[in-house]
């Protein structure tokens, strides 16, 4: 993958395009991953598929290659114009188990990502979190209060997650738009934090 | 937004068609020694009813939910572009040349390069055209080189660029929310 932008064999009459950055939105099924695209994006969520390679668990006999397989996942996305040369695309993934897959293609390049998490079924993002946690990702962990309760107890909820004090945990409403905004920001001031630490 | 369903037999059909020269044996990772060239048709052995192997327009390949039945590798196989790795969010834009090539293109380079007069991000270039991600890498790629589009990557360590970051923040602070207050109206920073 090259880093830089790909010649242009015909720039005529083509401008720069606005600079696009990517937040990946992840969880387990149902835990409101669309509803929090959709709250904030300006167009309606689209669903596209992207292939994903997945390293198998067994290892080829004759080759003693581990198997690779490409599976194809669907995938939410929306985007806001922040300003004209601005883009932020946010990409909705299944997680659950499918974070087994190689999710590369996907973060690469993001400036950080947002797990949510139903307390209900709380044990659904731990392969979300692990995830973020080895790809040394920017992320934070959005409680998303399906029952419009804002009084879990923060610190059971951290606990039961086994995530560090170093995650920040946020409470949200996926359906509301500025709730949605900021565990955006949550997550990118612990980027912008990180980066001025480098 | 545009992009109904009932087009996308159409579609199908036009990609198949836009894809038989890239048609290659279906094994992945490891295409056999031979692998069809750019040219070559779709080896009779090629098992399942693979684009190539007649002209119905029913079923071919592998049943795909919702969108085309055309696997990825058939494209990705067949020959490597530059632009197979290209992120999601890489922007492609139309030129003037390819404005004034449009009559003479096909249904999916078509509609890439009429919807990309604005600039476009590969995922949503797919998931209004119904298509396979890779597949619109690989058309995009060729409809590049060919001069009728460019295609912008992302910055590369924009995740690492101060500037890149503040100016994200900036921006979603001033996203009002559904009572129209922006983050700074609601808490002062
Ligand atoms: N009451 C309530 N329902 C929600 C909330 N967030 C999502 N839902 C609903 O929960 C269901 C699953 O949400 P969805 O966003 O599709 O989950 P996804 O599978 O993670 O994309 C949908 O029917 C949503 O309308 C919430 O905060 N409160
Ligand atoms: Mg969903």
């Amino acid at each position: 993958m090259t880093t830089t932008a790909l010649p242009n064999p015909s720039a005529s009459g083509a401008g720069r395009p606005p600079l696009p950055v990517k937040m990946v939105i992840a969880g387990g099924f149902g835990v409101g991953k669309t509803t929090t695209v959709a709250s904030i994006s300006e167009i309606e969520p689209l669903t596209t598929e992207a292939a994903i390679t997945e390293v198998a668990a067994g290892v080829d006999d004759l080759t003693h290659t581990p198997h690779k397989t490409t599976t194809t996942v669907a995938m939410d996305f929306g985007v806001i114009t922040l300003d004209p040369t601005l883009k932020l695309y946010l990409f909705g993934t299944p997680g659950q188990d499918r974070f087994g897959f190689m999710w590369d293609d996907l973060v690469a390049g993001a400036l950080g990502g947002l797990v949510i998490v139903d307390t209900r079924r709380l044990d659904d993002c731990f392969a979300a979190v692990d995830y973020f946690e080895n790809k040394g990702l920017p992320f934070a962990v959005g409680i998303n209060v399906f029952d419009g309760n804002l009084d879990h107890d923060l610190d059971e909820v951290r606990w039961a997650l086994d995530i560090p004090d170093s995650v920040p945990l946020v409470m949200f409403d996926a359906r509301e738009r500025g709730s949605v905004r900021d565990a955006l920001l949550v997550v990118l001031e612990l980027a912008l934090q990180r980066a001025e630490e480098e | 937004m545009s992009g109904s369903d009932d087009v996308s037999g159409r579609r199908a059909e036009a990609v198949v068609r836009a894809l038989r020269p890239y048609v290659a044996p279906p094994e992945e990772d490891e295409p056999p020694a031979g692998v069809a060239s750019p040219a070559a048709p779709a080896p009779a052995s090629a098992p399942g009813p693979g684009p190539g192997s007649g002209p119905a327009a029913g079923p071919v390949g592998e049943p795909v939910r919702r969108s085309l039945s055309v696997r990825p590798f058939l494209v990705t196989a067949g020959r490597v572009s530059d632009t197979d790795r290209l992120p999601l969010e890489t922007q492609v834009i139309t030129t003037t040349a390819g404005l004034d090539a449009l009559p003479a293109l096909t249904f999916e380079q078509h509609d890439i390069v009429a919807a990309c007069r604005e600039p476009l991000s590969l995922a949503e270039l797919a998931a209004r055209l119904h298509l396979h991600l890779n597949v619109v890498r690989v058309l995009a790629g060729d409809l590049r080189s060919a001069g009728h589009l460019t295609v912008h990557a992302p910055q590369a360590d924009a995740a690492h660029d101060l500037s890149v970051l503040r100016r994200v923040i900036d921006g979603l602070r001033a996203v009002p929310d559904s009572r129209g207050l922006t983050r700074d109206n609601n808490r002062p920073a």
